[in-house]
């Protein structure tokens, strides 16, 4: 597994490398803010000081995680393989899209879609199951938190 | 013992059909609305105040009071079977509960957390009952100058949530601190890293960023793998063994102590009692290594802590009027709509409603375990269901919990942010909790010291003048001298280790 | 004979046809009431009371939203962007949303104009009060004192900016050389917990939020800040009788929407809550909460709204204007 091994060790000193840098940005954007007031620590100070102190413990980290020493065992290290990736990558793209058309569409329609394109792509294949999950997922969800628990969910242009 | 006989009344009082009702459908909705990720206690609560206008004030308290409690349960039953926190003081269940139920043991799990919540809202009630009014006086000790103290003291603790890595969980926490800070400032008043986003004035929603976190993380993780494992729960399964029990009775015992106490202080939120709980835990555990992979204590003490902290919230909030969560603000807001005030005064007035109401609190948490104990078989075969069709479902319901949060598709987005974050932040090892630690906590500790030097107009030795506050930030050094010392051999060692 | 005039009268004729209808057909479907701060507060309080009478009224539920944060800035400024159709109105409380508006660091994308008032339902006038036992037995103790060791009494708000801010300004305004060393709080409840424990002085709150601690004889009022007694506390002097004539401060509470609600919407959601807050029912449960009703429609309240925005804008200049 040598080669698998390597590739988290780099993934692992880029990610904290990521980090490492997100906390020099906020540093930077908080010595914009004044770093004292008339009474003590102004609203800069904090975010300042943190960011600086993120960095440098980050830092570290991409330094031990160069050197292989953060890295994990079992299943979570490893990298999925194709169905895997696509199944992760289509899942996020659905939740993004629902939040997208949620307000443009309305909750039923979206919850409509959402359940029946997962399924689908989650590998379900009978019809009769999608379509009911579907039905189930955006009307009746919808008439029990709308109607009966008051809950305020989003009616889109086309009223539902 | 003129507490014990008010509370004989009460009881009476409480034991009528109605009122058994109000407190049985105030436990099932509670826990049906714990269930939902994102709706939680609060929501849930203020969603059905509208139905307790229809009822006598008593009547409504018993139901919303109720309904309290069993959010609290439901929230564990998700964080358990879905990793997904409910809210905050669910995140901790996840660490081990969840560990359990992937092991085929998420019976147990539920089972054990409903014993301890029940045993420590049982000690929490009797205690309350029995030292109400001195319990009151020691809350207000509590000013912020201790509040900061106290918060800082919570915050060195991570070190005893930190895994292999103490670095790891310094950023993490750090990462959480930082990102707390982001909106409307307790200083002047302006935002800070909004960049113009007006959703973020009020700072990323910890639930959002939790149901990410944990939740959509866990969902991510699972897809990706070829197959997952299919979880059998078997009859044997539900019950700890021998030597469960025997660990579980400490962790209890501890959890009804640390949740009691810290629940007198208004204010502090579950999330602190829960968290220490964890971490003496781990602490005083012959197996510290067992932490995150399925520990029962992991699941034990903080259930407990969680519980006895909500009941002893009560205290403050009826002997002085101070809600100490959302949550109880609401229940406040149904007292005052019934024209009842809690405080002493209210004691005075009607004490027969207030008893009432306190034994209430005693049959709801016998409800709670009457009714959950038994289901936990059932609620644990959820996992059974195939994948393809838990996850669909589980991913609607969160993303109509975060919406519903604010009516805000933006907190979607937050928590598919953070579903991205959390689940890489698995695949390199980083852990979460000290994160979710930091978000809680920094606001809290910026706003509590900015308001002791308010107090003081600047000067910052009113923290040095106060003895608890004082005593608090000592132990706070000792705390992180004591793990950096601790820490410090494995650390050089690490240094040296070979892969 | 369609001369371009007659299309054009049929085509006006058409739409107010349509607007009136449109305002008949007014609600056919749920309302939101948005409430800017947490659910169980003293604005949300009032807004399930008179949303359960409006209910019953208009045939359709009005459920009431919490969208809370930033001292109320969130919900504004979501409620200024909403459609102007009257389906989503809600609370703006004065002069918490004039504050916002006018200071330039909230950068509140909303200004005076962004919304349409409607009705105005909770008039909660400004009260100073004290634990029971303080040393501090009337209003002019507190400014004699204050102005003998200014900086060094805590006064306690219940937010930056608060009317309970605005009130701390004017009274240092009427009493030149008197000053208070300012603690902001988050709300009511952290107010009187402070007190109770000794880590604040005094305190500037509104009636409504304090008036039953006065009644248990935990607290002390020392004065109301309005032009006539409280009728909830009919023994607490008020800053006018007193002479303090430009102390006038307190909190309201009143329902408006976005801006461009047609106008017959508006006239139909002000009938509705109208009738509904003059109801029974709400009367006696605002009354057992303590909120002081002062209803006020149409151009009262936008009169009302203008005046509370310029007496905000000359608090906050002169504050700005003194030696810090």
């Amino acid at each position: 597994m040598q080669g698998g091994l390597s590739y988290t060790r780099e993934f692992t000193a880029g990610f904290t490398a990521s980090l490492c840098v997100f906390f020099l940005v906020m540093a930077f954007v908080s010595y914009g803010y004044a770093l004292q007031d008339s009474l003590g620590p102004g609203p800069g100070f904090f975010p300042f000081w943190l960011g600086l102190l993120g960095a440098a413990i980050s830092a570290t980290l991409v330094v031990q995680s160069w050197r292989g020493l953060l890295v994990l065992e079992g299943e979570e290290s490893k990298w999925p393989d194709r169905t895997g990736a696509i199944r992760t990558i289509v899942l996020l793209a659905g939740i993004a899209i629902a939040a997208a058309i949620l307000e443009p569409l309305g909750f039923r329609i979206t919850a409509f879609a959402f359940t029946v394109t997962m399924l689908l792509a989650l590998g379900v294949r009978r019809l009769v199951i999608i379509v009911v999950f579907g039905l189930v997922s955006g009307f009746g969800l919808f008439h029990v938190f709308y109607y009966w628990l008051k809950v305020p969910l989003p009616i889109g242009a086309m009223g539902l | 013992m003129d507490s014990l006989a008010h509370l004989m009344a009460g009881f009476s009082a409480a034991m009528t059909p109605a009122y058994l009702t109000y407190a049985l459908i105030g436990c099932i909705f509670g826990t049906l609305i714990g269930v939902l990720p994102g709706l939680g206690p609060a929501a849930g609560t203020a969603i059905l105040i509208p139905i307790t206008f229809k009822l006598d004030p008593t009547g409504a308290i018993i139901m919303l009071a109720a309904i309290y409690y069993g959010a609290m349960y439901g929230g564990t039953i998700t964080s358990v079977l879905l990793n997904v926190p409910g809210e905050a003081a669910s995140v901790i269940t996840c660490l081990d509960g969840h560990q359990m139920a992937k092991q085929g043991r998420g019976g147990t799990a539920l089972g054990i957390a409903a014993i301890g919540s029940f045993v420590g809202g049982l000690f929490a009630t009797v205690a309350l009952v029995l030292v109400a009014p001195p319990l009151a006086k020691f809350a207000l000790t509590f000013g912020p100058p201790e509040y900061f103290a106290l918060m800082v003291f919570g915050l060195c603790l991570v070190s005893g949530l930190a895994g292999k890595s103490l670095a790891a969980a310094m950023v993490m926490t750090a990462f959480g601190l930082i990102i707390s800070l982001i909106g409307i400032d307790p200083v002047r008043g302006a935002p800070r890293f909004t960049f113009s986003v007006p959703e973020l004035y009020d700072g990323l929603g910890v639930v959002p960023v939790v149901m990410g976190l944990f939740g959509i993380a866990e969902i991510l993780i699972t897809a990706e793998q070829r197959s997952r494992d299919m979880i059998r729960t078997s009859f044997k399964g539900l019950f700890p063994s021998r030597a469960e029990w025997r660990r579980s009775w400490g962790a209890i015992a501890r959890g009804t102590g640390i949740g009691f106490f810290l629940g007198l202080i208004p204010g502090i939120g579950a999330i602190v009692p829960t968290f220490m709980s964890y971490i003496v835990e781990k602490r005083v555990s012959k197996t510290p290594e067992e932490f995150g992979n399925g520990a029962i204590e992991g699941v034990a003490g903080p259930e407990t802590a969680n519980n006895a902290y909500a009941n002893a919230a009560m205290v403050p909030f009826l002997t002085l009027g101070i809600p100490s969560s959302p949550t109880i603000a609401v229940l406040m807001g149904a007292f005052i709509i019934n024209g009842l005030t809690p405080g002493p005064f209210l004691f005075q007035e009607r004490p027969d409603l207030v008893w009432t109401v306190i034994a209430s609190f005693f049959i709801g948490n016998v409800m709670l375990l009457v009714l959950n104990l038994p289901l936990v078989g059932l609620w644990a075969k959820i996992l059974e269901v195939p994948f393809k069709y838990l996850a669909v479902g589980v991913l609607l319901f969160c993303i109509m919990g975060a919406y519903s949060l604010k009516q805000s598709p933006f907190d979607v987005w937050v928590m598919l942010g953070f579903g991205v974050l959390g689940y890489l932040f698995r695949k390199v090892n980083l852990p979460v909790a000290p994160l979710v630690l930091g978000l809680i906590l920094g606001p809290a500790i910026e706003t509590s010291l900015r308001t002791s030097l308010e107090m003081s107009a600047g000067d910052f030795g009113i923290l040095a003048e106060r003895p608890l506050c004082l005593g608090l930030l000592i132990a706070s050094a000792l705390v992180l001298a004591a793990s950096a010392l601790s820490l410090a051999p494995r650390a050089l060692r690490e240094g040296e280790a070979e892969v | 004979m369609k001369t371009l005039f007659n299309r054009m009268l049929a085509a006006t004729g058409a739409l107010l046809l349509a607007g009136t209808a449109a305002a008949q057909d007014f609600p056919s479907r749920q309302v939101e009431l948005m409430v800017a701060y947490p659910a169980g507060g003293s604005t949300d309080i009032g807004a399930r009371i008179v949303a359960s009478v409006a209910e019953k009224i208009m045939g359709q539920p009005m459920v009431v939203v919490n969208k809370g944060g930033a001292g109320g800035q969130v919900g504004w400024t979501d409620m200024a962007s909403r459609k102007s159709d009257g389906y989503f109105i809600g609370y703006i409380n004065l002069p918490a949303t004039n504050t916002v508006i006018l200071d330039p660091e909230r950068k509140a994308s909303f200004g005076i104009d962004a919304f349409t008032p409607i009705i105005n339902q909770v008039l909660d006038p400004g009260l100073v009060w004290v634990r029971a036992d303080s040393p501090y037995k009337s209003f002019k103790d507190l400014m004699e004192a204050a102005k003998k060791q200014p900086g060094t009494i805590r006064a306690a708000t219940t937010g930056i900016l608060s009317d309970d801010h605005l009130a701390i300004l004017m009274a240092e305004e009427a009493v030149p050389g008197a000053t208070f060393r300012l603690v902001h709080l988050k709300g009511g409840a952290e107010q009187f917990k402070e007190i109770m424990a000794g880590n604040v002085d005094v305190a500037f709150d509104n009636v409504g939020s304090v008036v039953n601690r006065i009644r248990s004889g935990e607290a002390r009022g020392l004065i109301v800040m309005d032009t006539e007694r409280s009728k909830f506390l009919p023994d607490v002097e008020t800053t006018v009788e007193l002479g303090y004539k430009t102390v006038v401060s307190n909190s309201t509470r009143g329902i408006a929407g976005p801006a461009g609600i047609p106008a017959p919407v508006v006239a139909k959601l002000a009938d509705i809550l109208g009738k509904a807050m003059a109801d029974p029912d709400h009367i006696k449960k605002m009354e057992g909460a303590g909120l002081a009703l002062k209803i006020m429609k149409g151009d009262e309240y936008k009169k009302y709204y203008a005046a509370t925005h310029a007496r905000a804008k000359q608090l906050m200049d002169w504050a700005k204007s003194r030696p810090q």
